[in-house]
């Protein structure tokens, strides 16, 4: 027992000071002390969101959304975090060598499943529950926690179902890049939920639901757990759809006992080959042989830097960006809110959504979406100075490097080249698409901006080499102030576009105006000494 | 002969706290220097120093006839550094780290590509040119580590700590490669806990305490009244003397408990 509890305890401990598995990750180096309950709260938020759907007039259908809702956003976020839960690696070395015995490993795992479960599925479920009981009495509030038993079931089938699937794919080495991925995506799906939800379930939109729309709902297990709601005598959705209900009970139990007996056995056997894998040095040789021909990176390269320094600056962040789960985890998203945002900020109005896109065109609209693409650029190379590894930056101090800047300005063109212009071009191409060949040089003029925008913002406040910092999410007040400004003067820019909008000369005269400005700061940027780096490192 | 390196009443603070106290030491070409003291002795601000990682200390430092604070840039093309601890961005695989490190060194490709395979031959991972770095040994990241320091070829190395995580192989490879490149005329600075490895390989030991030198000398000058061996030497140098006592009270936790 008195194991048992320090097990647990430590347990609860670590995902106390754990990152949040939420949204948009903000890792303080600090001590997190409260992350679990931090986690409660935003799991509440995301509970609150859930609920939208339930202002559909049928109760089986407004249910039966929330439940889709519900379990898909658990399952998602169970995938990004659950492989941490079913088999901590440290487990092996710290647990296994004591004279702990089977039953209490197995026993305190368990525990610790549900109460991390618990943590996530009771607060979630807290806002619906409330609204259920409002709206139809104290039947819905006793019902309602069958289906989520129900549904925790099913999500665990899923995850494991997905986990093996996964593991039987990829190498056991790629896993974690692969868990990796669903974490970005499940951060953007966050994040289009809270933005997105209101808008799609606004009231005003869904008094012309029509519930043969949705006839193939039916499909979803969600439905099904909606349809127990017919119980309590509320109409049954759609026709003929009653029998459905026992279905919600027999799959997850089905679900339970394929994960209980099947999944997770040889799920802990594959993580555990994947931990018994250990590094060795290979005496046959295999891709030893001298690479014909120079490698793609390294092309590009050589094309857009002259000096050394600044070669491997691109070569180092173009090779360390394509790997670091980090950079990854707070880069890759931003791509997805640029849409998201243009979407959200098109539907302010809340016209029906066919008007929207109809009156797309007739404004030029598109300049929001091209300056929304800063966000991508300054997300990238803000990060590009960060990493775990700052410590690996001890070689730019040690070589014989003259100027660092040199260094930061080929981080900046291999940011700029791999990951802002072929998402720009793609904006470009759909604009250009869309409002006609005459926005081109609404596209070049935006493209200038962003990159004097962004190359300000670094100049000013993120002169560090790549990879060199650690992440901190408190900044120096003066360097707030100076971005502040910046972003003034630059905002100034992209209102000025606005303004010149139908004037084609002097949009042309910006273009030159803005490049000219370009080459300035650029150039002060590049030309960093060591000494005005370590100045603007003590802001 | 001429110094390669003088150090003159070189001292450095951290806050009030003094890490360096009045240093004062010469090394000549040629020399391997076996730089030895406890945890907290000062060693890695030297060898900080040195490399000109630190720039900010009192007393002057001489490279090869030139003051370090003037003429740090081209100092540092003459050394080879060398860390512990394996810090390096093992995202990378080892020919794409070798690649940055001689672009900071102004090597040229064909110049990295050459080294860098002819010397991961030699440590036996050439197998594992493409393999990326997260998934190595620390003795193999070592390895990596003192492939890019030399890669430049450097006429001074400093390691700390060399030995750190390399099997037994790799470490008589690595002592036989300090001996190589001892007689090839390059001036070795290395830093380390391991006794009997530095007794073995140093010309010369200097030994440092609190931030202050406290010997300096040949391992026979050293050992000139004494039959004991370097470990003991440092012991007795360093400490009160009263390891054996503190094992006998550790040790006693246990028996004290039994008694119970």
């Amino acid at each position: 027992m008195e194991q048992l509890k320090a097990i647990l305890k430590v347990r609860l401990t670590l995902d106390d000071r754990k990152p949040l598995s939420f949204g948009r990750q903000q890792r303080v180096k600090k001590d997190r002390k409260y992350g679990s309950l931090l986690n409660i709260f935003l799991s509440f938020i995301m509970g609150i969101l859930y609920t939208l759907p339930l202002a559909i007039p049928d109760r089986i259908f407004s249910l039966a959304f929330y439940f889709t809702l519900f379990l898909f956003m658990l399952t998602f976020m169970l995938i990004t975090d659950f492989s941490n839960v079913l088999f901590d690696a440290r487990d092996k070395y710290t647990l296994l060598p004591r004279p702990v015995n089977d039953r209490t490993l197995v026993l305190s795992r368990l525990l610790y499943v549900f109460i991390y479960l618990l943590r996530i599925v009771f607060p979630m479920s807290i806002a619906g529950w409330v609204i259920l009981g409002i709206m139809d009495g104290w039947k819905s509030v006793v019902l309602f926690p069958l289906p989520l038993v129900l549904m925790v079931f099913m999500a665990l089938f899923f995850v494991n179902g997905i986990y093996l699937l996964l593991l039987r794919l990829a190498k056991p080495g790629r896993f974690k890049e692969i868990i990796n991925y669903f974490q970005i995506i499940f951060s953007i799906l966050f994040f289009a939920c809270a933005y997105l939800l209101p808008r799609l379930f606004d009231a005003r939109r869904l008094v012309n639901f029509n519930i043969h729309d949705f006839a193939s709902m039916r499909w979803l297990p969600s439905y099904w757990l909606a349809a127990c709601w017919s119980w309590l005598g509320f109409p049954a959705g759609l026709p003929g759809t009653v029998w459905l209900s026992s279905l919600a009970v027999l799959f997850p139990l089905i679900c339970l006992f394929i994960t209980v007996r099947w999944l997770s056995p040889q799920f802990a056997d594959k993580i555990g080959e994947m931990d018994s894998i250990e590094p060795s040095e290979q005496k046959i040789a295999v891709k030893t042989t001298s690479r014909s021909g120079k490698k793609f990176y390294k092309k590009l390269a050589d094309i857009f830097n002259r000096s050394d320094a600044a070669k491997a600056g691109f070569i180092i962040t173009w090779l360390q960006t394509s790997r670091s789960r980090s950079f990854k985890m707070r880069v890759y998203p931003t791509f997805a809110y640029v849409p998201v945002y243009f979407f959200y900020l098109l539907t302010t109005k809340r016209e029906p959504l066919n008007n929207v896109w109809h009156g797309l065109k007739e404004n030029p609209s598109y300049l929001l979406l091209l300056y929304l693409c800063s966000f991508v650029l300054m997300q990238a190379l803000t990060y590009l100075t960060m990493s775990d590894q700052y410590k690996a930056a001890w070689i730019y101090y040690a070589s014989p490097l003259v100027t660092p800047g040199k260094v930061m300005s080929g981080g900046f063109k291999a940011i700029w080249v791999k990951y802002f212009i072929p998402f720009f071009a793609v904006l470009g191409i759909f604009i250009v698409s869309v409002w006609g060949i005459s926005a081109i040089i609404d596209v070049v003029l935006a493209l200038i901006n962003v990159t004097l925008f962004s190359a300000c913002i670094m100049r000013i406040g993120f002169r560090h080499l790549p990879f060199s910092i650690i992440e901190q999410t408190k900044q120096g007040g003066v360097r707030i102030i100076k971005v502040f400004i910046s972003m003034i003067v630059v905002g100034g820019l992209g209102f000025g576009h606005y303004m010149a909008i139908h004037m084609f000369w002097l949009k042309l005269v910006f273009l030159l105006l803005s490049g000219g400005l370009l080459w300035l700061v650029w150039d002060s940027y590049a030309n960093t000494s060591w000494e005005s780096m370590i100045k603007s490192e003590l802001e | 002969m001429e110094p390669i390196i003088t150090i003159r009443q070189l001292s450095k603070k951290y806050g009030d706290k003094a890490v360096l106290n009045n240093i004062n030491l010469d090394v000549y070409p040629g020399q391997i220097i076996g730089y030895i003291g406890p945890n907290g002795a000062g060693k890695s601000t030297t060898v900080k120093i040195l490399t000109g990682i630190i720039q900010e200390y009192t007393g002057e430092v001489m490279v090869a006839g030139k003051v370090l604070k003037d003429n740090v840039l081209e100092i540092k093309k003459m050394i080879g550094y060398i860390p512990e601890l394996a810090e390096i961005y093992d995202l990378l695989t080892p020919r794409e780290y070798l690649t940055f490190v001689g672009k900071l060194y102004h090597l040229s490709d064909e110049v990295i590509e050459d080294r860098s395979r002819k010397m991961l031959d030699s440590f036996g991972l050439l197998g594992n040119i493409d393999q990326r770095m997260d998934s190595f040994s620390k003795g193999m990241k070592q390895k990596v580590l003192i492939t890019s320091g030399l890669l430049h070829n450097p006429s001074i190395i400093i390691l700390d700590e060399p030995l750190s995580g390399l099997d037994a192989n790799a470490v008589i490879m690595v002592k036989e490669l300090l001996q190589v490149m001892k007689q090839e005329g390059k001036t070795i600075f290395y830093c380390s806990h391991m006794m009997d490895v530095v007794e073995k390989v140093s010309d010369r030991i200097v030994l440092i305490d609190k931030g202050s030198i406290i010997a300096n000398a040949t391992i026979s000058e050293l050992k000139q009244d004494t039959n004991e061996s370097l470990e003991q030497i440092f012991a007795k140098l360093t400490s009160d003397g009263s390891q054996s006592q503190k094992a006998d009270e550790f040790a006693s936790v246990f028996s004290q408990k039994n008694n119970e």
